[in-house]
């Protein structure tokens, strides 16, 4: 049987410095774009497979804050069917896409969003539904809940209404999806840059960050 | 219902007043109610407590407590008031009457701040780290808090008509007809 000379020997022992550097380019093609195809039009095309795959898989956290949610279930069912467009629920934070802030925010409500949102991974997206998270909606001059959720949150899509329909849902969820595929979607970026500004935002309505003892496991 | 207004009438010498048909009201000193209470409960057949209510009367410098309790095989209600003092707010605890008593009691220690002595969880209850006065109070001002607190969107301060703000911001003329809707 004749050896590929191509193959290099290996010897076993302590590996040199070269052959790490080469076994991380190998494992973690991310780090380095060494030996790849990395002119615009790939970048190109690569981005728009991505976002093509992200914008008809979009899985919304089910997580109802507000009134709002009793629009989700029929969304979701048989009727309206918002499977159609690849939207369906994720069961936690860390395998969900999208925040659905589903009506008024309460600022102890406000708090577990912060957290919940803080633990989503990238990409991820914040649709704001129903009034209450534009101004406040009726609301307004209550002494415990939020009037603008942009001033703590970034936000992508805003959905008007007191309450939206399921029709006003798909579509917001479809102008989601066309922001995705422009590339102008995905706030995780925005939220970090900007971080000091939410932060000083959210210590004016959240006194205490420390969490009750049952949240702390 | 004439029967039972007899009973609380002759057992207290209260004036226990017809409100409905099926509603009773008696007001009640502070130190009477758990006996009342307890009578309606255990002799009369009002098994249930309905709701545990609280009126701000900040001009008297009282507070109005209202035991609401429900007979369910007659379909009576009575509605038990009692007044206490406003500046200093205690009242005597009854969840050993009623076990549901306890949330009515710590909603209206936090809302309104009366103290319910051997309260069972007197800790904190729908509000989180709350460092005013208690917000259902009435020299509460929740409009002043709000704004404070919670910045309202620009073009959206008061609370103007949204089509006389387009109509600014477009300059658009306002027809006739929804001239009248707004509210300026």
């Amino acid at each position: 049987m004749t050896k590929n000379p191509n193959t290099k020997i290996k010897t076993i022992g302590i590996p040199s410095e070269e052959e790490i550097r080469q076994a991380q380019i190998d494992f973690s093609p991310r780090c380095s774009s060494a030996g790849r195809v990395n002119d615009k039009e790939t970048q190109k095309m690569v981005r728009y497979i991505l976002d093509f795959a992200r914008k008809h898989s979009l899985f919304v956290l089910a997580y109802g804050t507000g009134c709002g949610a009793i629009e989700i279930p029929a969304t979701m069912t048989s009727r309206y069917d918002a499977e159609r467009f690849g939207i369906r629920g994720a069961a936690t934070p860390r395998q969900a896409d999208v925040l659905l802030i589903t009506g008024y925010l309460s600022t102890k409500t406000l708090k577990r969003v912060i957290r919940v949102y803080e633990q989503m991974q990238d990409p991820k997206y914040v649709i704001a539904f129903g009034s209450c998270t534009i101004n406040g909606g009726m609301y307004f001059d209550s002494y415990n809940t939020i009037n603008a959720l942009d001033r703590y949150l970034p936000v992508d899509v805003y959905i008007a209404g007191c309450m939206p329909r399921p029709e006003s849902v798909i579509k917001g969820f479809v102008k989601l999806q066309e922001l995705i595929q422009n590339g102008n979607a995905g706030n995780g970026e925005c939220y970090r840059k900007n971080l000091d500004w939410y932060r000083e935002n959210q210590q004016k309505v959240i006194k205490n960050w420390n969490f009750p003892d049952e949240y702390n496991w | 219902m004439n029967n039972i207004i007899q009973k609380i009438n002759q057992t207290f010498t209260l004036k226990a007043k017809q409100k409905n048909e099926n509603q009773l009201r008696v007001d009640v000193d502070k130190n009477l109610v758990s006996s009342v209470l307890l009578y309606l409960k255990t002799q009369l057949g009002f098994i249930h407590l309905n709701h545990i209510s609280c009126v701000d009367w900040i001009e008297d410098n009282e507070f109005e407590l209202v035991y609401i309790v429900w007979d369910p095989e007659n379909k009576i209600t009575v509605l038990v008031h009692t007044r206490i003092d406003r500046s200093n707010p205690v009242m005597e605890n009854i969840d050993t009457i009623w076990d549901q008593a306890n949330t009515y009691e710590r909603e209206m220690r936090e809302m309104f701040g009366i103290e319910f002595p051997g309260l069972v969880g007197a800790k904190e209850f729908i509000l989180e780290d709350w460092q005013e006065i208690p917000p259902m109070r009435k020299d509460f001002d929740t409009a002043a808090y709000a704004e404070k607190t919670y910045q309202k969107r620009p073009g959206r301060e008061n609370a103007r008509d949204v089509r006389e703000e387009l109509m600014k911001r477009t300059g658009e003329e306002l027809p006739d007809f929804a001239k009248k809707y707004s509210r300026d």
